[in-house]
């Protein structure tokens, strides 16, 4: 096989924090290697670096054996290798095919115009070309949904026809169509002698599509695994240097809930996103609701936390109606949205800021007066308490990795002890580590009375964890489950599609 | 070895943030050095500059819970103007300081009020409305001046003012009013809330706060500033015409961005940048002045340093959004 991508004694430090240490990792032409490792080990970073988004403090990058340095994303694509993020990498602001076409204006230029129409023509060939035909390539960006922005980037990078694909963290933020999208085109890349290097926290995913493995911990390469070695036990070990003990999930299929409700949802309506929709909230229950990407889930998460309005029906909390965000987090609702970077979390800002706003009311003296000291220690308890990967608390969330992002995104509304939680997607990107510390701790909260809802699209996981599930299909309720050990993703797919 | 080099990065980049802080200190000292050499009264051209700065510091201060929000107004000097010649006439009328005090905050804050209601009730940008308002305040302050039937004008008996036209007085007002706000913008909810609507209005929705409601509080805490500097500014000329305040607005984005706060707002927003800002504006032309530059070159000098400033501080914020 040849030689494609080569890293050698690469290093690279954000402050005091060491991302990268001396780390060489070799990729080759025809296989899909894949790069696990938990929260903050460096996987993002390595592969930013080689895809132009970033440089490294020291080290050698070579692409088929001559010297690599691109100076920009485009210019990495332009010469071979593409990189689809982790998180949003669409500007919101322009249709999908400028988006495509970023930074290639130029190719459209007649005389002193844009030529948009055919822009347009051929961003939708590319979206047709990788199965997204469904979106319109003339539509704002912002108006399309998480997926179809990211087909759009999907779509974005095959344009350049890249022999490096760098798949980071993508498909847990994508339903069965999206992942079939990635799966096809990495197989596609893989037979045409080309490499792809795929970044997950699914073990099952990555086992199963990737040819060899390397692992990585606290910015070093801890051992990779060729495709006859790859053993759940081994990898999971490697990943965070100890064996992972307990249960994953919860281990009792005890469903039973308290009678009182504590939410009370009633023929919700609203556009095609959620069509008569009711159901019932118990004290100390896990309600999962899975579905389809577009099955109006999301948008049931927002409503109840009321940041979207239903255009009819009602829903209380305790019997009280709740009218907007501010009402919501005074009777104790939190939410964890599934767009981390926009509506979970202000970048800029540190951890302390993001995991203070929410509980000001919780620590301000006489809901006033801010002592540095109580503040300090109302952050420092949920920093420590979710194992936070940080210098301090006044770190900028920016520079989290997005397993540490996330807990500092689930710390925001624990801190404020909600005794409702509206979870969308809360383990999109976080490692498996994380992941068990993060149902450990829904366990907990439902066994001390508090009442979640599990919004998700790893069916694995709303199983594991749900006392009840709730399935929706184009905004209807499609199918109730109880909890039950014989109840299987199969049973939850026949009403999904 | 490595921990020692990286702790070094950290250490620069938190002294990176106080660069604005630093390049104050540093120009005191070339202004003293100069003054020294040149053989200049230094007491008197420090109070020189800090008769300059002081209105703009007060003004710029209330100001900064505008731009942390992310907003703008470039109304704030026709809004001194109005709230000037109403407290002018004011005082004309009752004789009592502190009636003229009263009746200039009072007018200031009300203009923000009215401004960031109209936003909020109409759902728009509060910039687009603060240019409404800048026609409305001008034209207004074209009226008062004609009512007010003595030329082109409006005075204060400069006997009036002179009690209170000291420096003392001023650096009072001016610790008083930012003690207040550095107490707002830390230690009360209002700083937190502002800086993480500027940060990200939509995180900060989805966290229970009211953006409106923010920039309203907002806009009357840049309405207090305004009126306070209405009134020092009847305090140091007495003689208010149409053109009164007339750089105000620009001189409080150059000190803001100058103190090392960006434009857009935010988490990295600091109280004390409009402070900082205005006394480095002010020493920055003082020491140009007595190395006797042409006040072409100053202009040219200023907007230079003024663009480093401004490209110091991304470069800084660059290097800390870098994702891993």
């Amino acid at each position: 096989m040849d030689t494609i991508v080569e890293i050698r004694q690469m290093s690279k430090s954000f402050g005091p924090t060491v991302a990268l240490d001396h780390v060489d990792l070799t990729a080759y032409g025809g296989e899909i290697l894949g790069l696990i490792g938990e929260n903050g080990s460096g996987k993002s970073t390595a592969t930013s670096i080689y895809a132009g988004m970033q440089n490294c403090d020291e080290g050698e990058m070579l692409f088929r054996g001559e010297k690599w340095n691109p100076s920009s994303m485009n210019d990495a694509l332009k010469k071979g290798v593409g990189m689809i993020v982790q998180e949003n990498g669409t500007v919101p602001g322009i249709s999908a095919a400028e988006n495509i076409f970023l930074g290639e204006t130029k190719e459209f230029m007649s005389g002193l115009f844009v030529n948009r129409k055919k822009m347009i023509k051929d961003a939708q060939d590319a979206l047709n070309r990788i199965g997204a035909d469904h979106i319109n390539a003339a539509a704002m960006t912002g108006s399309l949904d998480f997926q179809d922005r990211k087909l759009i980037e999907i779509a974005r990078v095959m344009t350049g026809s890249p022999s490096v694909l760098v798949v980071d963290e993508t498909t847990t933020a994508l339903s069965q169509k999206g992942r079939d999208i990635i799966y096809r085109i990495m197989q596609e890349m893989k037979e045409e002698g080309k490499c792809v290097i795929f970044i997950s926290h699914d073990l099952d995913e990555i086992m199963n599509k990737c040819d060899r493995l390397t692992v990585l911990r606290d910015g070093k390469i801890i051992r990779t695994f060729s495709h006859d070695e790859f053993e759940e036990g081994a990898i999971k070990a490697a990943m965070i240097g100890r064996e992972l003990k307990g249960s994953y999930y919860r281990d009792d299929y005890d469903g039973t809930v308290s009678k009182e409700t504590v939410l009370e949802a009633d023929n919700l309506n609203l556009s095609n996103q959620l069509k008569d929709f009711s159901f019932s909230l118990h004290k100390g229950e896990i309600l999962g609701i899975g579905g389809l990407s577009h099955c109006g889930m999301h948008t049931l998460g927002k409503v109840l936390f009321a940041a979207e309005k239903a255009e009819s029906g009602t829903f209380t909390v305790n019997g009280h109606t709740v009218r907007n965000e501010a009402e919501a987090m005074k009777y104790n609702i939190g939410y964890v949205a599934k767009d981390r970077d926009v509506e979970s979390l202000c970048l800029e800002a540190s951890i302390k800021d993001n995991i203070a706003i929410a509980g000001l009311d919780k620590f301000a003296v006489n809901n006033f007066l801010i002592l540095p000291k109580r503040e300090k220690q109302y952050v420092n308890e949920q920093v420590e308490s979710l194992s936070i990967k940080c210098h301090d608390a006044d770190q900028y969330v920016s520079t989290l990795s997005g397993g540490n992002k996330q807990k500092v995104a689930f710390g925001k509304w624990i801190g404020r002890d909600s005794e409702i939680l509206i979870l969308d997607c809360p383990t999109r990107g976080v490692d498996i580590g994380v992941k068990q510390a993060m149902y450990q701790l829904m366990y907990r909260m439902k066994q001390e009375g508090k009442s979640i809802i599990l919004i998700s699209e790893e069916l694995a996981e709303l199983i594991g964890m749900s006392d009840r599930l709730i399935i929706m299909k184009d905004g209807h309720l499609a199918k109730e489950f109880a909890r039950s050990p014989q109840l299987s993703e199969a049973d939850a797919i026949e009403y999904m599609i | 070895m490595e921990k020692k080099e990286n702790k070094r990065k950290f250490t620069s980049g938190k002294l990176l943030n106080l660069a604005p802080v630093i390049g104050m200190i540093l120009m005191a000292a070339v202004f003293l050095a100069i003054a020294y050499m040149k053989d200049v009264n230094i007491p008197y051209s420090f109070k020189n500059i800090l008769n300059q700065s002081i209105i703009t510091m007060v003004v710029a201060t209330g100001a900064v819970f505008i731009y942390t929000l992310g907003a703008f107004d470039i109304s704030l000097g026709a809004s001194m103007c109005v709230s000037a010649l109403v407290g002018a006439m004011a005082y004309n009328r009752t004789g009592s300081l502190l009636i003229m005090l009263g009746v200039c905050v009072g007018c200031a804050v009300l203009v923000s009020l009215i401004s960031s209601v109209l936003a909020s009730v109409f759902n728009l940008p509060v910039f687009v409305t603060t240019i409404a308002m800048l026609s409305l305040l001008n034209a207004f302050a074209l009226v008062l001046i004609k009512a007010n039937g003595t030329g082109d004008v409006v005075q204060v008996p400069a006997n009036a003012v002179r009690g209170i036209n000291t420096v003392w007085f001023k650096l009072i007002v001016l610790i008083l009013f930012l003690a207040f706000c550095i107490f707002a913008f830390s230690f009360m909810k209002l700083g937190r809330q502002e800086k993480f609507v500027g940060g990200n209005p939509i995180c900060a929705a989805l966290s229970g706060l009211n953006a409106s409601k923010l920039s309203i509080i907002g806009f009357m805490m840049a309405g207090l500033g305004v009126g306070l500097g209405a009134f020092l500014t009847i305090t140091y000329a007495p003689t208010l015409s149409r053109n009164t305040a007339g750089s105000v607005g620009m001189d409080v984005i150059i000190s803001i961005v100058f103190g090392g706060m960006p434009v857009s707002g935010g988490a990295r927003s600091r109280i004390y940048s409009a402070a900082v800002g205005s006394l480095s504006m002010t020493l920055l032309s003082q020491i140009m002045l007595m190395l006797n530059f042409d006040s072409g070159i100053s202009q040219m000098v200023k907007a230079v340093i003024f663009l480093l400033v401004v490209y110091v501080s991304m470069l800084n914020s660059r290097k800390t959004i870098l994702p891993r």
